[in-house]
């Protein structure tokens, strides 16, 4: 942890020793006013990804600012824990849990929340089912079903419909409903972003319609993420959107011009050892180069050519000036690989420092 | 904070909660030796780079094994405050610090431990002299000379003969010498390593020879990393090799260096195993931070881990692989670049003949600035 190094409200950004994890305040809040326009007269409401923040300060600033299910996501049991801890009421655990360690640990948070969690498989169905018995907790289970990311769910519908039939027998568990997540390749056009959604989310769709056919009822069918935020909600049936990434924004979604960059990594030129190259302050341990180089944010004529891991390669174009000690602002190809090596961020509203947030979660990989 | 069960010294390993980045005291304790050994009676001494592992307690067991000169290397200047927290007396910021914050920092940090910083451009030895003299310290220099990283670092010419000269002359600075860092093997191909290292030390030390042609001294000559040690034992003029990656390894290096081992893997489980020819680990790239390169599946003949997305490791399995790993069934990872792995840790779980012996903090994690 970073403990040394907290800057305090007001100070200047040019002040800040970098690299550190930058947020535009301003953008945030037009990402979370996007969010919550879209979704206010919709029956479905955005269930906002905690994976991608880490930060219960963020979670809460989302579900005040509105178009909220007033819960959120999870990956992982340990982030789960925090964002409880956090004061978040309602938690969806979008990974199967099966370690009997973990499954403990879940429990206990059921009985301090709402607790929901996906399941791919029978064994794991009964496994929760006995933890949360002993525990004297209801855990809800949610169906997860593969729908192209070739991962965790079941395969097919009649799978499903066994799974379910299991799953509202066993004592401890609530079956609430199904789940699926896919991801496309860019697609700026709304229309076709919805063509794309129908298609993809049909097998969740499907897959309600067969469980309810066998006399069970649901009353979650979460699906959809930021590149099918507002088509996903137009789909009868749906009743959550998983979405995360629209929060920081990234240059993969950089199509979604609604959304703004609020997350960046500010660094510092530390070397300019010849004509048209300089040398940043900010590497792969800062920025992450999965997905793709991190790109110059406002800065005409200056790119990332390399990243080393702590150190960043900028060619610049001739006339373009850019010395020793001048900052420069990286946006993400993915965010949430930005954000996951970062402590704390630091919110800025007009290039000054409004609020320092710790990234609680961060490093919750259990 | 990762937010790791801190399960009771003895744990066999494989039950350890996952993911869990594991450490082999002694495979790490037999790379020391080794690596360090190549050190024990020449006058060049190896100084651990300790941006690899950001580990206080791995250090000081690098510096009580032979081979050292007792000082250790960084990257960034928070990862200097920790150290020099953690009681290291010689601390070389093998990096440009050119803020007058950070400076500010830096010069507070010289006054609790030694210091050493690296300086390519002349404007910043006066600010680094300017900060020194205020705050009343010495800082240890050494000019930066570019061997082929295409990073930071002057070339050599007479624009390096005038920043030895003018760091030599200012206040608050004392030049100790220079430094410079060369590039590893290219992909998988060893061939023309020797010659291409042996070329860019030499720029290293042609550079040490003309500065001190012109009359300043230069009694020290660092190179880094692990992968130009056998070089930099040949090269007269050399007086430490700063390296980093050999303690622990990682698969990228493995090849090229077969004497040492992979000491530090990730224990991941399964969580689903949805078709025969798929699994599922507990470990995507959050958990080992593949931008380099994926990590790789040991142990498991006919499976293999072929992609990483946020929270989520695939592996595919082929043959008999396709009745194994379970759902609940645990997998070995060895990252491919370690550095980067460690970097997404906050303990190391620090094992010997398969039990836990303790959560080892990674305290220097996150210090980027």
């Amino acid at each position: 942890m970073n403990e040394h190094y907290r800057p305090t409200p007001g100070t200047p950004m040019e002040d800040l020793d970098t690299p550190c994890l930058v947020i535009d305040m301003d953008d945030l809040d037009n990402n979370m006013d996007v969010i919550a326009d879209t979704y206010r007269d919709k029956t479905a409401k955005l269930r906002g990804h905690a994976k991608n923040h880490k930060t219960p300060a963020i979670a809460h600033r989302q579900i005040r600012r509105g178009g909220t299910i007033g819960g959120v996501c999870a990956a992982k049991v340990s982030e789960a824990e925090v964002m409880v801890h956090g004061g978040i009421q309602s938690v969806f655990i979008t990974s199967e849990i099966v370690d009997p360690m973990k499954i403990d640990r879940l429990c206990a948070l059921a009985g301090q929340a709402e607790m929901l969690v996906a399941c791919d498989q029978a064994n794991n169905a009964r496994d929760l089912s006995r933890a949360a018995q002993a525990s004297g907790v209801e855990v809800g289970v949610v169906i997860e079903l593969e729908t192209g990311l070739r991962r965790c769910g079941v395969r097919e519908i009649n799978q499903g419909v066994t799974l379910a039939k299991e799953i509202n027998s066993l004592p401890g568990l609530k079956f609430r409903g199904v789940m699926s997540h896919q991801t496309i390749p860019d697609m700026p056009d709304r229309e076709d972003r919805a063509v794309e959604a129908n298609r993809t989310i049909k097998g969740v769709i499907d897959l309600k319609g067969a469980i309810e056919g066998e006399g069970i009822s649901m009353d979650i069918v979460s699906t959809g993420e930021t590149w099918s935020y507002d088509v996903a909600a137009e789909i009868p049936g749906v009743t959550e959107i998983q979405g995360g990434s629209y929060l920081m924004m990234e240059t993969h979604y950089g199509y979604m011009t609604e959304f703004h960059y609020a997350a960046k990594i500010l660094s510092t030129v530390i070397s300019t050892p010849k004509p048209g190259t300089a040398i940043g302050d900010a590497g792969v341990r800062a920025v992450s180069s999965l997905s793709g180089m991190p790109t110059v944010f406002d800065r005409p004529g200056v790119s990332v050519e390399s990243l080393d891991s702590d150190h960043s390669v900028f060619k610049v174009e001739p006339g373009v000036d850019l010395n020793v000690g001048d900052q420069v602002l990286l946006i993400p190809a993915q965010q949430d690989a930005m954000v996951s090596r970062w402590d704390r961020f630091i919110g800025l509203r007009k290039g000054e420092v409004e609020v320092v947030w710790d990234i609680q979660a961060r490093g919750c990989h259990n | 904070m990762e937010r790791p069960i801190f399960q009771p010294v003895g744990t066999p390993v494989e039950e350890l909660d996952t993911p869990a980045l594991v450490l082999d005291l002694d495979v790490m304790d037999r790379n020391i030796q080794v690596f360090q050994g190549y050190f024990a009676d020449t006058a060049i001494k190896a100084r651990p780079v300790v941006t690899s592992h950001l580990c206080p307690q791995i250090a000081r067991r690098q510096l009580d094994a032979d081979g050292t000169n007792g000082g250790i290397a960084v990257t960034t200047l928070g990862e200097a405050e920790v150290f020099a927290n953690a009681g290291f007396a010689d601390i070389l910021l093998a990096n440009e610090i050119v803020t007058v914050s950070k400076i500010r920092r830096l010069c507070a940090l010289a006054d609790q431990t030694s210091v050493g910083i690296a300086v390519d451009n002349p404007d910043n030895a006066q600010q680094l002299s300017s900060g020194a003299t205020e705050a009343g310290v010495e800082l240890r220099v050494l000019i930066e000379i570019e061997a082929g990283m295409g990073r930071c670092g002057i070339s050599l010419g007479a624009g390096a003969i005038e920043l030895a000269q003018k760091v030599n002359g200012l206040p608050g600075l004392k030049l100790e010498g220079i430094m410079g860092s060369v590039p590893g093997p290219r992909g998988d191909d060893y061939s023309d390593h020797q010659d291409r290292t042996l070329d860019n030390l030499q720029v290293i030390v042609e550079a040490k020879l003309s500065i001190e042609r012109s009359g300043v001294a230069v009694p020290v000559v660092s190179v880094g990393g692990t992968h130009c040690y056998s070089q930099a034992l040949q090269v007269p003029g050399v007086t430490e090799v700063r390296a980093g990656r050999y303690p622990l390894m990682d698969y990228r290096l493995k090849a090229f260096l077969p004497e040492l081992n992979p000491a530090a893997k990730i224990l991941a489980s399964v969580i689903s195993h949805p078709v025969d020819a798929m699994a599922v680990l507990d470990a995507g790239h959050k958990a080992t931070a593949p931008d380099q390169g994926r990590p790789v599946l040991e142990g498991i003949e006919g499976g293999s881990a072929t992609r990483f997305s946020a929270e989520h490791g695939i592996v595919d399995l082929e043959g008999d692989a396709q009745k194994l790993l379970n759902a609940g069934d645990k997998a070995w990872l060895v990252p491919y670049e370690l550095g980067a792995s460690v970097n997404q840790y906050d303990y190391f779980r620090a094992s010997k003949n398969g039990k836990l012996e303790g959560f080892w903090p990674i305290s220097a994690r996150g210090r980027l600035a």
